[in-house]
């Protein structure tokens, strides 16, 4: 008798248990519709064992709680079933509620359908409980038995879906077989007093468990706490030590004798120590089957988010995110791509192994990184194989992911934007991902992210703060950061610094328009770079000046950097796409001074590299001195005479050239002649105006005489149309412009003066042609073409129409200023033709102006 | 994983959206697969020797510069690299080369490389037919393995051969009669022997030429004859019960047994030219819709209809598709200089009619290839099975190829050849495909004689189909299968008075189109020999 009714205890034990663990599990329809399950077991069992040890407040009471458990056992089976089959006939389900429940409760009140037995002393010392039937159970029974019906329906449609459906379903056979059999056994053979019932709702609950932990439709994240502990273990003493009492008093009044107190005490004592035990078990066997693992988890990320967010370099935070990974979940391979700059892929930046080719991108168009995107969470392989979008993914794509062996990926992200992939391959022991596991890797994910996110920001903040926006050397702050730092570590060693000046770089991009000395500049950083490499450092210290600090080099080696570095720059624009026009050759300035041998400070030591610097340009550029302060070591400039001696010799060697080019034209199209004079004449009045030196002037004079000189393969029938020109004859007419590039390419020595022909019908807002280049983009010498161009336009007789006059020329300008001029340079030359110090020559001779 | 394993393993849905999800794509994302494989495509084919020499001096670096400046492109381009087998030319190593007649080719058979990814592509693709086949409502997979497919097409190296071996790989399936047996038969012997066996264990599914399964079909009371009738004991118990159930009702009802009486077929799939012809009776006779599924040597298996049979999906990772439009189609007939234009799936109408061109994904070598069918775009979206992609009917081969139950393919060239085999004095000709009242395909023939021989020999009707189906049969294989296995005869001649094609000629000012005009072509032609007639009658 009393080991039958150890079972009810030990099943009501397993319900609580169950119930308490699940409570604090994720909620989901079909974990509740277990925990009602579990609520159901303990009211039925407890109310039973209340019931037969008859507590307060009597065994009705109880009886009615045990009734009330079943009821609600019966509907939680059922709903469990419609949740877990997801049957979708909600009605049917609220009805079985209200049914069940009402009938409990209705029974509860007025006993209709089962009134609570009666208590009869069996005179052993046992009661024994008589029931008394009515016809009004057989409705219980009915309603009852509609529910079973029910859910075998749901069961068998399940079950007959599809294999893997069948599979999911046996754990669930297996239970309701064990019912089954029991309620035969109860029926048919002498189980007396045996609750059959209630060991088999107890393996039914098992089995319903097992179906769950399947399904990973639970997770039991329950981190008990120690007073839920202590009431659980008091409860539970509390009612084995009531239900044994007699029993146990009797056992210590033997040992004892007959002191009611030495009884009590030892009661108490057995009481508290029983408690304890029960206590440590409890949490022992919660903290193995369960928790023991969450515990260990939740330390390692509490650890690593902790260490992370103390970091703020990228390289460390990976690092630590891929140990953290495999502790937990121990992988063969764990790689992390982040985002390049571009955003076009990731590159594979951090492995587990670093013995991994590093060689690997995955594409930013790539489907993966869409539905990663799309999914924000972990995504398995095998899910996303089941994809549609899979089917849009290379040959090569799969092959690289079957390389990398890579099960799962998550995402690290930075606000929305996706920052970093990380793929994580399989077990090693071989088992699959887990829930837990998938959970895992989303926190560490988060926590990666947020981190990530921080030490990029650091990472850019530091990155600008040191380095040139332009170039992407290192800033002047930086280089003499850098340059103190290197001084002091070398010691006795020496140390070499070589400033790079470049010469007539103002010109160059007067020549050229600041977009293409940005370029220039651009190309020289990174020649400068490529040069020196790991040993040294390359800085841009101001617009035009680089300095490169070579540790442990000496004279010679600094030197023969800077001569490699020369030679680069003087061959750079050779290499520059067509397109840009670029043709004079860029040259650099170099002074070089080495400590220890030209100086004892820092400052000596940038003194005197300037120094050698001015030295070179004083007499020529395009040059390297080496100087120890007091004298010049060693250096080979050009002189200054000897360059400006070359340069007057090309203007004069041209001018015969540019004249017979010009008359060229004049035998097709006379207008074209004056105005190539006419233009010249006010171009240079303008540049003069503006301060210019002689060399731009000539520059300038130069461009103009040739600026129309493609006009020559223009149809005259174009040229000299009297009336407006139709679309097709204009697009020709714009080609005037390539068309004089190209003869100007065959002049060597004049190809200076390219930038400025081919920009002079540039527009300052950008609609100009042919490369519709806007504001300073567009070359300074182009920009004051473009003006002289339109005010001889204006003011001369053309085929198609007769002279505007000064006024209306001046006004033309004036208002567009701004739209088609540069503002700036349409108010100086205004202002020079109102004062009269710009004559205008329409189509008259010209009137050479001396400046 | 094989797929009968995933069947074991992964949920219904799983199963559903790796094979069938295609057909829950919005049109973009559909573009989307398409326009990522071929830009895969691009590079693989661009690299090859095969792609370098189509492609000689072209610059092709976008999939729009690919389709402005690559010209439509046909087995003719391919033939010299593709006949000689050189694997080493083509943009993937080809696993194994698919063979198809070349009707009115430079040689007598085409072929065409398959490369382990295509392979790969075709066996998800023929399981969605498979999947599609069977269910009857969108999500639901009722394949199951081991059941009793009844196979009647021809087998390896042809394109049809590929089904039960990739099929194969991916699930455990009877073939009735067994593949490699199957392999050594001749096609009729084959049919007859996967029906007996059938009729012995059952049969679950049924693939085959529309028309072939039309005519087994048709004649199942004399295979049920030749089987059950003479050793009723080799039935299974359940057929046999069956068997008694069916003979009763037939004899009750009139008719003879049909197959529906006997089988409770899952699903039946068939493929092929005049497929439409013979749906409605497979219907009647399998008491199941058969599904209809497009598969070719060049294309490999690109389009399958679903559980509501109303039009083809194209699946998105077989092909590149571009669909030339009807007018430019015709146009390219009349002038074979021109280039005409194609769209794209995102630019169809509904209700037009196309021409496919293909170019083949996943390593392929047929790059803007014109298959020669013709489809029409039955609709953009479809309500009753929820997609958002357009769906096509199966039209027919191009105007210039007259195809006969998928079983020949008949060219001007072909006929001309014909015609001079048979000595017989034909002036002028025009063939058409017709159907008839049944809705069965005709090959109708208007001849005109020479006059100058209608007084020395006998000329009527029946002799000249004689004469001509004679020469077919000598120089078509195919043709001589209609009548074996099919047991068709499509040949009709029709004889036009003397002067008829001239008389036409005058009338338009250009000679009728020699095969397939138009059918007012037709009705004109014939208002020619009024005329001629009318002319003799003034005299």
């Amino acid at each position: 008798m009393y080991s039958f009714a150890s079972i009810s205890i030990i099943a009501l034990c397993c319900y609580a248990f169950l119930l308490a663990a699940f409570a604090a599990a994720r909620k989901t329809p079909v974990v509740n519709s277990f925990i009602g399950v579990l609520i159901g077991g303990v009211l039925w069992t407890g109310g039973s064992f209340c019931m037969r040890i008859q507590m307060a407040p009597g065994s009705e009471f109880w009886f009615h709680t045990s009734m009330m458990g079943m009821f609600i056992i019966c509907y939680a089976f059922c709903w469990f079933l419609m949740e877990f089959t997801d049957s979708k006939n909600r009605k049917l389900n609220a009805l079985w509620f209200v049914l069940m429940i009402g009938m409990g409760v209705v029974n509860s009140i007025t006993g209709v359908f089962l009134e609570a037995p009666e208590a009869i002393d069996a005179g052993n010392g046992d009661t024994v409980f008589i029931y008394e039937y009515s016809w009004t159970v057989s409705i219980m029974f009915v309603l009852c038995g509609a529910v079973v019906a029910h859910m075998f329906i749901l069961m068998i449609r399940y079950y007959m879906s599809d294999d893997l459906k069948k599979r999911q379903m046996r754990p669930l056979m297996l239970g309701i077989a064990f019912i089954f059999i029991g309620e035969l056994m109860w029926m048919f053979f002498s189980v007396k007093g045996f609750p059959v019932d209630i060991v088999a709702a107890l393996i039914m609950v098992v089995c319903m468990m097992y179906t769950l932990h399947q399904r990973r439709l639970f997770k039991l994240t329950s981190l008990f706490s120690r007073e839920s502990y202590y009431i659980m273990s008091l409860i539970l003493a509390l009612g084995l030590f009531m239900y044994f009492n007699n029993g146990l008093s009797r056992l210590l009044r033997k040992v004892l004798g007959d002191s009611q107190t030495a009884v009590n005490m030892a009661m108490c004592l057995l009481f508290a120590l029983f408690t304890l035990v029960l206590y440590m078990a409890m949490k022992r066997f919660i903290n193995r089957v369960f928790i023991k693992d969450e515990i260990a988890k939740a330390n390692m990320l509490k650890e690593f988010s902790r260490t992370v967010s103390e970091s703020l370099n990228v390289e460390e935070i990976l690092d630590k995110m891929v140990n953290v990974i495999y502790d937990v979940i121990p992988a063969n391979k764990i790689h992390v791509f982040i985002k390049s700059e571009d955003e076009r892929e990731f590159r594979l930046t951090h492995s587990l192994s670093p013995l991994t080719d590093r060689n690997v991108v995955i594409s930013a168009t790539s489907p993966l990184v869409k539905q990663l995107a799309r999914n924000g969470e972990c995504l398995l392989m095998e899910d996303f194989k089941c994809l549609t979008v899979y089917k849009s993914m290379w040959d090569r794509e799969k092959r690289q992911l079957e390389e990398l062996e890579a099960n799962c990926f998550f995402v690290l992200k930075d606000a929305d934007d996706m920052v970093g992939i990380v793929a994580v391959s399989g077990k090693k022991d071989g088992s699959r991902f887990t829930y837990d596991d998938i959970s895992f890797l989303d926190s560490v994910g988060s926590v990666c992210s947020i981190a990530v996110k921080n030490s990029r920001l650091y990472e850019k903040a530091w990155y600008e703060a040191r380095i040139d926006e332009l170039t992407g050397l290192l800033n002047r702050k930086y280089f003499y950061e850098i340059l103190n730092r290197e001084f002091e570590k070398c010691g006795k060693q020496s140390l070499a610094l070589i400033l790079v000046n470049l010469d007539d770089f103002k010109l160059f991009n007067q020549l050229y328009g600041n977009k293409h000395g940005d370029a220039a500049l651009r190309r020289v950083g990174s020649i400068l770079k490529a040069t020196v490499g790991s040993s040294g450092y390359v800085a841009r210290c101001s617009g035009k000046e680089f300095a490169v600090i070579l540790p442990m080099f000496d004279t010679l080696g600094a030197k023969r950097i800077a001569e490699t570095i020369l030679h680069q720059i003087s061959v750079m624009n050779r290499n520059l796409d067509d397109d840009c026009f670029v043709t004079s050759s860029l040259t650099a300035s170099c002074g070089i001074c080495t400590a220890p041998f030209g100086a004892s400070t820092v400052k000596e030591l940038v003194d005197n590299a300037d120094m050698a610097v001015y030295q070179v340009k004083r007499k020529g550029k395009n040059g390297i001195l080496v100087t120890t302060g007091s004298s010049v070591i060693e250096g080979v400039p050009k002189t200054g005479d000897d360059m400006l001696k070359q340069k007057t010799d090309i203007y004069t060697e041209y001018a015969s050239t540019i004249y017979a080019l010009t008359a060229a034209i004049d035998t097709k199209d006379h207008y074209t002649f004056n105005h190539s004079e006419n233009v010249e004449y006010y171009a240079t009045g303008l540049a003069y105006a503006m301060g210019l030196n002689e060399d731009s002037l000539e520059i300038i004079r130069e461009a103009a005489l040739l600026h129309d000189v493609g006009k020559i393969g223009i149809p005259e029938e174009i040229l000299n149309k009297t009336t407006r020109l139709t679309e097709e004859e204009f697009d020709v007419m714009k080609g005037h412009v390539m068309n004089s590039v190209g003869i100007i390419r065959h002049l060597p020595s004049l190809d200076y003066v390219i930038p400025a022909v081919v920009s002079h019908h540039e527009r300052w807002d950008g609609r100009g042609y042919p490369r519709k280049l806007k504001g300073e983009e567009i070359p300074l010498f182009g920009r004051i073409l473009c003006i002289a161009d339109a005010f001889d336009a204006m003011t001369s007789k053309r085929s198609y129409k007769e002279a505007f006059s000064t006024d209306f020329a001046v006004k033309e300008i004036v208002g567009n200023a701004g739209t088609q001029f540069d503002p700036h340079l349409a108010g100086i030359f205004t202002e020079l033709v109102r004062n009269g110090e710009i004559k205008v020559n329409g189509n008259k001779e010209k009137t050479p102006r001396k400046n | 994983m094989r797929f009968e394993d995933k069947l074991k393993l992964k949920k219904q849905e799983q199963i559903w959206q790796e094979y069938c999800g295609f057909l829950d794509l919005s049109i973009d994302e559909y573009m989307e697969i398409q326009n990522r494989l071929m830009n895969e495509q691009l590079t693989l084919w661009r690299k090859s020797p095969l792609g370098k020499k189509l492609s000689d001096g072209l610059e092709i670096e976008t999939i729009d510069d690919f389709r402005k400046n690559f010209p439509l492109t046909t087995y003719e381009d391919y033939a010299d690299v593709l006949l000689q087998k050189r694997d080493d030319m083509l943009p993937a190593e080809p696993v194994i080369w698919i063979h198809t007649t070349w009707e009115g080719g430079m040689h007598p058979i085409k072929v065409a490389p398959y490369s382990k990814n295509m392979l790969e592509a075709y066996k998800q693709n023929i399981l969605a037919c498979m999947i599609l086949g069977v269910t009857e409502e969108r999500g639901k997979v009722n394949v199951k393995a081991g059941g009793n497919f009844l196979y009647g097409l021809v087998a390896l190296p042809y394109a049809t051969g590929l089904f039960p071996r990739a099929l194969a790989d991916e699930i455990h399936v009877n073939f009735l009669p067994p593949v490699k047996e199957a392999e050594k038969m001749p096609f009729s012997e084959r049919n007859k022997k996967g029906f007996k066996m059938g009729l012995k264990g059952g049969i679950d599914y049924f693939f085959g030429m529309s028309s072939v399964a039309y005519f087994v079909s048709k004649s199942f009371s004399k295979l049920m004859e030749s089987s059950g009738g003479g050793s009723r004991s080799a039935l299974s118990p359940k057929v046999a019960v069956k068997y008694l159930k069916a003979k009763k009702k037939s004899r009750k009802e009139g008719r003879s047994i049909l197959p529906k009486d006997l089988f409770d077929l899952k699903g039946i799939m068939i493929s092929g030219t005049d497929s439409s012809c013979y749906k409605d009776e497979l219907e009647e006779m399998w008491g199941i819709r058969p599904m209809e599924l497009f598969a070719g040597t060049e294309p490999t298996c690109i389009g399958t209809e679903t559980w509501t049979r109303d039009g083809m999906y194209f699946f998105p990772d077989a092909c590149f598709y571009e669909f030339i439009p009807e007018s430019e189609m015709l146009r390219s007939m009349e002038d074979e200089s021109y280039q005409p234009s194609t769209c794209l799936m995102n630019e169809v109408v509904k209700g037009e009619k196309y021409e496919i061109v293909i170019s083949v994904l996943k390593g392929g070598a047929f790059m803007r290839y014109r298959v020669g069918d013709v489809y029409r775009c039955a609709g953009l979206e479809n309500h009753k099975d929820g997609t958002r992609i357009p769906r096509f009917n199966y039209v027919d081969r191009v105007p210039d190829i007259i195809d006969v139950a998928g079983f020949t393919r008949i060219t001007k060239n072909s006929v001309q050849h014909v015609i001079e085999l048979s000595g017989l004095e034909i002036k002028d000709w025009t063939v058409i495909k017709e159907y008839t009242e049944n809705n069965k395909p005709v090959m109708k023939m208007y001849v005109e004689m020479k006059p100058e021989c209608l007084a020395g020999s006998a000329v009527s009707s029946r002799i000249l189909k004689e004469h001509l189906s004679i020469y077919f049969k000598y120089m078509d294989h195919d043709y001589e299968d209609l009548k074996k296995i099919l047991g068709m005869d499509p040949l009709e001649i029709v004889i036009v008075k003397c002067g008829t094609f001239e008389q036409f000629k005058k009338n338009h000012g250009r000679e009728i189109r020699r095969i397939n005009p138009a059918s007012h072509q037709i009705r004109e032609l014939l208002n020619a020999q009024d005329q001629v007639f009318a002319g003799v009658r003034a005299l």
